[in-house]
């Protein structure tokens, strides 16, 4: 069903606020090969909490701050999102920052997964640039690991299409 | 010497007279000038003379003008004289007007004192009047008590007017047969009279024959006794019509009276429930055939923002102007009103209408209009209505409260999904087959509690109105193959019969892909889902008119029961021979379909002979082939 040629030390970026879909999300991943980083919050993803080498634990107070720490810390191959996380911002703020600063950043590819949000704001996901969007309940994890990897493999490839709720 | 002496002396004089010569000489000349200056003088006086006359001519007419001057005051002193006399008079006058009036203040002044009088004796009765009004306010305090219970009362006797109006139509029914009877009786009585008359002649002339017949044959005596006896007869017949007459006539009497006192008891009826009418908590408009307004109740008044005087006799639409939830008005031929005018049956009352008043401000209303038939005639109109805003608040409260709860509840669908599909991919390791027999069960009902909530905020944003629509040109016959590919497995599985009919390669419209996609799946999979093993299905699509564009499923399922074919767009229906064959089935398919269809400007029906024997169903959409409008709302 999902041809695994992509992984080979690619890593993706897992922003997903419900403990259990994250767990679910990191180990089916992690079954398909990938590398996996998670975080909760969008703070979270800018934050120290994801550097896993040696260096400690690091605070960052601004985005462009950890999207310099970020560049210089991880290869991050794709991007995993959720609409609704911890903290005050969400995923459509992650989004616009990230293309916004630009950088190597700018170009990874973003799959937003999520239950909650309202046409309104899938359209402005799709204006940001995202790759594709899923309605969570809707489609299974191995379907949406089996878009990313043939994204990761043929970049360009991939219809984006959205699945609206 | 004396010669001497005298030349001196002559010589003398005449020095002297030649002295007096000089002295006259100058004397001369200075007469002279002094007649010069004199004459300068005369001159001078000469003019003075003149001006002096020409001042005294002046003066003259001065004083001329001074005489016409005081003329003119004499003249004017007398008529000041004449003023004065006459002012004087008017002083006397008004004199004596002030001594009137002051005679007239003193008897004023008498009656003032007389009023306050009066008035103190006025506040006495005031007074009583106050205890008496107390006594009165208790009196009408039972009054009331007594009012409800006549009301009671009343309640109960409006029951027993309604028996009382049956029985009477009973005996008004009775009472026309028992009158055709009487006057056909009275007839008979009156013919058989005029028989026995004519019989009795002939008895008479008989019995004179018979006298006369007597002395000569005995068989005739014997005839004329059986005559006699046959007139007896005949006789006794008549008189016994004439008591059925007589009784006849007692019965009408009291039928006659009977009717007199149910009319009475009619019209105090009659006044009981036009009360009852005028009452009524919702709003009612009743109106002649015509469309006027003949009765309008408080309460329609009061949510109408009209009052009866103004609209009585009127058309109805000066009391009620109809709009749509846009302040649209709604065309005469759609007024439920003008639809009940028609004679059809009673209006449906699911349809939400706004009266729009004259302020401009306007209001949901329920309304149900209900031709009045007389006779098979329709005569008028009743239209009950009511203010619907709080429904309408709850309602969409309600689905608001849908549409947040279907939200989260994704999240714990999304996690039972992912878990149960990493369980059966064996993430967590191989599963027995019953293991995953039972997990696979679980999944499948998961996947059947995403559709639901899915089809739940279908149908809260369709009912919120925050169903975006976004027209695309599409390729309808693409869109459908590709509908068709996602029931392919069940289709084969249940070896169904298909086929798919497109005239064209392509027909492309400006439709919503995602809305015609839905009512694609929902009357496809319908389709797929109601026909037993070994149906038949047929989906095409084809020009309904030049306007509209026609997709048609027929199958040969088992149909929609008669009885609850007006239901079968209803949310959450589901029909009773379907509800027993497959519980898997939401309710809210084809009341998304509609909606979705509707909202596009089309239209959404079926055919289906419903009754047993799987005779199958059509189901028909038309959509409009100028396309879909783009609606802007948004949540």
């Amino acid at each position: 069903m999902i041809k695994k040629t992509a992984p080979k030390g690619k890593t993706i970026l897992v922003i997903e606020d419900e403990r259990p879909l994250l767990e679910a999300i990191n180990t089916k991943l992690e079954k398909n090969g990938f590398s996996v980083l998670s975080a909760r919050s969008v703070e979270q993803a800018f934050g120290a909490k994801l550097i896993k080498n040696d260096l400690g634990i690091m605070t960052v107070h601004s985005v462009e701050q950890a999207l310099m720490y970020l560049e210089t810390l991880e290869q991050v191959n794709a991007i995993w999102l959720d609409h609704h996380l911890l903290g005050k911002e969400d995923g459509l703020y992650f989004v616009k920052k990230i293309k916004a600063n630009g950088g190597r950043w700018k170009s990874i590819p973003i799959f937003v997964v999520s239950n909650a949000a309202s046409p309104t704001t899938i359209k402005s996901y799709i204006k940001s640039g995202v790759s594709k969007y899923y309605v969570k309940s809707d489609h299974r994890l191995d379907e949406i690991i089996a878009d990313i990897t043939l994204f990761l493999d043929h970049p360009g490839k991939i219809k984006k299409v959205v699945s609206v709720a | 010497m004396n010669k001497k002496t005298a030349i001196s002396a002559s010589s003398d004089i005449i020095l002297s007279l030649k002295v007096l010569a000089r002295e006259k000489e100058i004397v001369r000349r200075k007469l002279a000038v002094t007649a010069e200056k004199l004459a300068v003088t005369a001159k001078k006086l000469a003019a003075t003379a003149r001006e002096k006359e020409s001042v005294r001519r002046k003066l003259a007419a001065t004083a001329r003008e001074k005489e016409i001057v005081r003329r003119k005051l004499a003249i004017t002193a007398a008529q000041l004289a004449a003023t004065a006399r006459k002012l004087a008079a008017t002083a006397e006058e008004k004199e004596d007007v002030r001594r009137k009036l002051v005679v007239t203040a003193a008897k004023l002044a008498t009656t003032a004192e007389k009023l306050a009088v009066t008035a103190r004796e006025k506040e006495i009765v005031r007074r009583k009047l106050a205890v008496t009004a107390a006594k009165l306010a208790t009196t009408a305090e039972k009054l009331a008590v007594t009012a409800a219970k006549l009301a009671a009362t009343a309640a109960k006797l409006a029951v027993t007017a309604e028996e009382k109006e049956s029985v009477r139509r009973k005996l008004a029914v009775t009472a026309e047969e028992k009158e055709v009877v009487r006057r056909k009786l009275v007839v008979t009585a009156a013919q058989l009279a005029a028989v026995a008359e004519e019989k009795e002649g002939v008895r008479r002339k008989l019995v004179v024959t018979a006298a006369k017949l007597a002395t000569t044959a005995e068989e005739k005596e014997v005839v004329r006794r059986k005559l006699a006896a046959a007139a007896e007869e005949k006789e006794s017949v008549r008189r016994k019509l004439v008591v059925v007459a007589e009784k006849l006539k007692k019965s009408y009497e009291t039928l006659e009276h009977k009717v007199l006192q149910r009319t009475k008891d009619l019209e105090m009826s009659r006044a009981k429930e036009e009360a009852i009418l005028l009452s009524i908590g919702d709003g009612l408009l009743v109106t002649d055939e015509k469309g006027n307004i003949i009765i309008i109740n408080k309460r329609a008044e009061e949510l109408l923002g009209v009052e009866s005087k103004d609209v009585l006799g009127k058309v109805f639409s000066n009391a009620m102007f109809l709009v749509d939830e846009k302040g649209k008005p709604i065309p005469p031929e759609k007024h439920p009103a003008r639809v009940a005018l028609m004679g059809s049956a009673t209006t449906a009352s699911g349809h939400v209408y706004y009266d729009m008043r004259k302020d401009k401000t306007k209001f949901p209303m329920a309304i149900m209009a209900t031709p009045v038939i007389l006779d098979g005639k329709v005569i008028g109109t009743i239209k009950i209505f009511r203010d619907i805003t709080d429904e309408r608040e709850i309602d969409k409260a309600k689905t608001e409260f849908v549409s947040l709860a279907s939200h989260q509840l994704r999240t714990p669908l999304s996690a039972v999904n992912w878990y149960a599909e990493m369980l059966l991919a064996g993430d967590a390791g191989e599963m027995n087959e019953k293991q995953k027999k039972y997990l696979n069960e679980v999944y499948r009902s998961n996947q059947r509690m995403v559709e639901l909530v899915n089809a739940l905020l279908d149908v809260s944003s369709l009912e919120l109105g925050t169903f975006m629509i976004e027209p695309k040109s599409t390729d309808i016959c693409k869109l459908a193959k590709d509908v068709i590919g996602e029931q392919k497995a069940e289709i084969t599985a249940k070896k169904l019969s298909f086929s798919f009919l497109c005239k064209k390669r392509k027909v492309c419209m400006l439709v919503d892909p995602k809305h015609l996609r839905m009512v694609m799946q929902n009357i496809l999979s319908n389709a797929v889902k109601y026909t037993p093993e070994g149906g038949k299905i047929i989906f095409s699509i084809s020009p309904a008119d030049k306007k509209n564009i026609l997709l048609k499923v027929s199958d040969t399922g088992y149909g929609i029961p008669k009885h609850q074919q007006d239901k079968i767009f209803t949310k959450l229906f589901r029909a009773d021979n379907v509800r027993d064959k497959d519980t898997n089935g939401t309710g809210l398919g084809l009341y998304i379909v509609k909606s979705i269809v509707e909202n596009s400007g089309g239209k959404v029906w079926f055919k289906s002979s419903g009754e047993e024997g799987n005779k199958g169903t059509v189901f028909y959409v038309t959509l409009p082939l100028e396309g879909i409008k783009k609606s802007a709302k948004n949540k």
